[in-house]
């Protein structure tokens, strides 16, 4: 599949949002129960600013995705069956109601008012994650995304993303929560990471349909492709299939484990065992995570295959082939 | 419930374009057009086509047989491309069942394509909205074409009368006759879309050699016994 820039960039600024403000916001919230985690005011309130920019400027860019920017509100009416409106409404909620928190907050509402809007804020951000991540776990067409692995993928990097912007602002504000907040983000790390390896394991073990199922024709004909219609590519061929782009993989998946994975686990275990507890080890941390998760996403794309890529010639290859009179299971060729 | 389709012999398509190249002729021109081009006479021609054919050869060489595949979209009866759509400008017709996009509802988010395992939705680049074909549903309505006239561009202009149009569950129909008479298929039957278009299937042509032929007093015999039993 193509990738778009304008998504990638909405996943990474929605991701630290609504980490961000997930910690925040818990932090706040465990205070009530006798913990020692209320937050300075001055960090609550740049944690709100930052996560209100970014939802802002994820919503902005996201928008350079569709065609028609103007008639984005429309994407409200199919709630009931797509869950890109159900993201849509969702993201738009959360941002509403981040506003409202942030304001409820900054102006000393009532407690119960800022905990009403905090929980209904955190609930609709985790709704509107969910809903992106089903957008392609959803897709049946694109077996690779087609899993839960997509969505759980997702929701962690959304943890990482927040877990370590948070660790990042609160060096400045609690010191005291440094240390907690460089376990629980090596933790989101480590799952993230085995999360991204089960992602890509299942990928050899897909049952690919093939040319002969798509044309459903027996399966021990052997098919060839020997036209497409078109001198050139059209837009079927760029949109789920990006030539350029699968040529790079094979550089790009070492790429993004290193930066994403390897780095961040790095810094954070030699800070963690150090005892070094410097702020340039958890600004290259939340860095490094951005830098790692947008390849990752781009990856994400570029691995995804179209099976309507099967009409083109351009499929993975899996399925029955006759050779010399008898049939053979072909094992699946995955051309990084 | 009614449900429109075409069905394509896939004997007779010679593969020649024609389909292809008077749906956009027509559709360019009619009311969901236009269907842009970018650098038509360049280097890199690019544009939206609702219909595009395939070229697909199977058997082992030497016995190997050429077909073609017209692939428009298939209307298909459980739509993944309709749900998906988070404007609702991706719709199916109940009175006959024709998918459609509302140009003016359409935002372009091409999530539409993504979900349709044909490959049939093709974006417009210079309109920013989703396009597919219609079933050419402004001539089968359009009351002042002359009533032979009132089908799709690409099944009147078909040179080998490969291509047929009709309600499917209209037993009375002649494409629900097709379909019976000539085990007519489904594209993808696996993907649960269910289909309406439909294809017929080629049948063996066997060539008959006459007794005359084969008689070693025949000047052409030794070439006819050589090309018949070059296969092994
Ligand atoms: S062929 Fe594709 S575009 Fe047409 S109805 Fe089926 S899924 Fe939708
Ligand atoms: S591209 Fe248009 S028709 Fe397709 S899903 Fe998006 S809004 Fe709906
Ligand atoms: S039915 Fe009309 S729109 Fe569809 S492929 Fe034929 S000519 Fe094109």
């Amino acid at each position: 599949m193509h990738p778009p820039f304008s998504l990638i960039w909405f996943f990474l600024t929605a991701g630290t949002s609504i980490g961000l403000f997930t910690f925040t916001y818990l932090a706040e919230l465990l205070s009530l129960f006798g913990f020692d985690t209320s937050l300075p005011r001055n960090m609550v309130v740049f944690s709100v600013v930052f996560s209100l920019i970014l939802v802002g400027l994820g919503a902005v860019g996201a928008s350079f995705h569709l065609g028609h920017k103007m008639r984005a509100w429309k994407a409200i009416k199919r709630f009931h069956t797509s869950w890109l409106s159900r993201e849509a409404v969702f993201s738009g909620a959360y941002g509403f109601t981040l506003l409202l928190y942030g304001l409820s907050y900054y102006f000393g509402l009532n407690a119960f008012f800022i905990h009403l809007f905090g929980i209904t804020t955190l609930i609709l951000g985790w709704l509107s994650a969910f809903s992106t991540a089903m957008i392609y776990a959803s897709n049946r067409f694109v077996l690779e995304w087609n899993t839960s692995l997509t969505v759980l993928y997702y929701l962690n990097m959304y943890l990482m993303l927040g877990s370590s912007a948070f660790l990042a602002t609160t060096y400045h504000y609690k010191p005291q929560l440094v240390k907690p907040f460089i376990l629980l983000t090596l933790f989101f790390v480590i799952l993230g990471l085995s999360f991204r390896i089960a992602f890509n394991i299942r990928q050899f073990f897909l049952k690919r349909p093939t040319l002969n199922e798509a044309l459903n024709l027996p399966h021990n004909r052997p098919i060839r492709v020997l036209d497409t219609g078109t001198t050139t590519n059209n837009y079927c061929t760029e949109e789920f299939y990006y030539a350029k782009g699968k040529e790079m993989l094979s550089f790009v998946i070492p790429t993004f484990y290193v930066v994403t994975f390897l780095v961040p686990i790095a810094l954070l275990s030699y800070s963690l065992i150090s005892g070094n507890l410097s702020y340039g080890f958890y600004a290259l941390t939340y860095a490094s995570l951005v830098i790692g998760s947008a390849i990752e996403r781009w990856s994400f794309f570029v691995e995804g295959n179209h099976v309507q890529n099967l009409f083109y010639g351009l499929y993975p290859k899996e399925g029955y082939t006759l050779r010399k009179g008898y049939m053979e299971r072909r094992k699946t060729k995955i051309s990084l | 419930m009614a449900q429109f389709a075409l069905v394509i012999d896939l004997n007779t398509c010679v593969g020649c374009h024609a389909c292809a190249t008077n749906c956009k002729e027509w559709n360019t021109q009619a009311a969901f057009g236009p269907l842009s081009d970018f650098d038509p006479y360049g280097k890199e021609p690019h544009g939206v086509w609702y219909n595009r054919i395939m070229t697909y050869e199977t058997g082992e060489f030497p016995n190997t047989q050429v077909f073609h595949l017209p692939k428009s979209c298939l209307h298909c009866q459980d739509a993944p491309c309709v749900p998906v759509c988070p404007t609702g400008a991706s719709y199916k017709r109940e009175q006959d069942g024709i998918v459609l996009v509302n140009y003016d509802d359409c935002i372009g988010c091409k999530l539409c394509s993504w979900s349709c395992p044909y490959g049939c939705r093709e974006f417009d680049e210079a309109d920013k909205v989703m396009k597919k074909c219609t079933l050419c549903i402004d001539r089968i309505y359009d009351e002042t074409l002359p009533p032979e006239h009132r089908k799709p561009a690409c099944v009147l202009t078909c040179p080998a009368k490969a291509r047929f149009f009709g309600d499917i569950e209209d037993p009375n129909s002649e494409v629900y006759k097709v379909i019976k008479e000539r085990n007519g298929f489904v594209l993808f039957p696996d993907m649960g879309t269910n289909p309406a278009n439909h294809y017929l299937p080629r049948t063996e042509t066997k060539v008959h050699i006459d007794e005359h032929i084969l008689k070693p007093d025949n000047p052409l015999f030794l070439e006819v016994v050589q090309k018949h039993y070059k296969g092994g």
